[in-house]
């Protein structure tokens, strides 16, 4: 038996067909390619902000922890959450799909919070964090990506991860 | 800093991220081309990384210099993970790593400089 061409059934989600038809061939269609096509370059966009925020928060809990060991423990949450985000999008899979989920969600909530707190209590952040003013610092990128992360992993769950077992559970984001 | 260095650095990541803007766009896979100017931009890297080095022995540049270097060994890491990372991926998408990496690299140099010459003022 040929394969049945997983996720590029004629007819059926033709509007992510365009992109998940090339994922098939490439033979990743056992995992949720969440790592590959679009995917990569978010991956790449995340990785930068894991070193950016990782970096920084490396160099102001090492320097300054005692000035404000709250803002720079989001610092590091931050970070955490970024790295955490890079390797689960690049690993793929299912139980990656969940993590990074919940990376993107968490992630979501953190410029949020810490956004508002940000403008809110502006002294209890002396030092910027990447979540800052709702990411102002980064171009608002620090905004944006955790939607996009959250769009991305809707798409390829539908499209990618499941449709072998054909109970690919819909990983409900945001 | 050395200023000639690093305009030279951000001249070629951006030279370079139009490079594979153009690619992205043609809709074309990343090839050797893209290999040989991350390889360019890497040696200007690691020279700057040199530079600064010495220049911290001998006293110059910022009074903490932990961010300073920070930057300036992470920013080591970016054309060779863009490359890895890219080159992988057989379509457009691969110099659209790419592109993303050179602007990384090219925003990284301004801050490294604005970091240096913090201090004297």
């Amino acid at each position: 038996m040929p394969e049945p061409e997983p996720g590029v059934r004629p007819g059926a989600r033709a509007d992510a067909g365009a992109r998940a038809g090339t994922e098939a061939r490439t033979g990743t269609e056992t995992r949720a390619a969440t790592g590959s096509g679009p995917g990569r370059l978010l991956v790449a966009i995340y990785a930068v902000f894991a070193l950016a925020a990782g970096a920084r928060a490396g160099v102001q809990i090492a320097t300054k922890f005692s000035a404000a060991p709250v803002a720079y423990s989001l610092s590091a949450l931050a970070a955490a959450v970024y790295v955490l985000a890079t390797v689960a999008l690049a690993r793929g899979g299912r139980a990656s799909l969940r993590v990074a989920v919940a990376a993107c969600a968490v992630e979501l909530a953190g410029v949020l919070v810490v956004g508002t707190l940000s403008l809110v209590d502006a002294e209890a952040f002396p030092d910027a964090t990447v979540w800052s003013g709702y990411g102002r610092g980064y171009g608002f990128v620090p905004l944006v990506l955790p939607v996009v992360g959250l769009l991305w992993l809707r798409r390829t769950a539908r499209t990618g991860g499941g449709s072998h077992t054909g109970g690919g559970r819909p990983v409900g984001g945001g | 800093m050395t200023n000639v260095l690093a305009t030279v650095i951000i001249v070629v990541a951006l030279l370079a991220a139009g490079h594979a803007l153009v690619t992205a766009l043609r809709d074309r896979a990343m090839g050797t081309g893209h290999l040989v100017v991350l390889g360019v931009l890497e040696a200007l890297l690691v020279a700057q990384a040199v530079t600064g080095f010495v220049k911290l022995a001998g006293d110059e540049g910022p009074e903490h210099p932990a961010t300073f270097v920070g930057y300036l060994l992470g920013v080591l890491l970016i054309p060779a993970a863009g490359a890895g990372w890219g080159v992988l991926e057989r379509s457009r998408w691969g110099p659209g790593v790419l592109v993303v990496a050179c602007l990384a690299v090219a925003v990284m140099i301004v801050r490294l400089n604005q970091i240096w010459s913090g201090t004297g003022a």
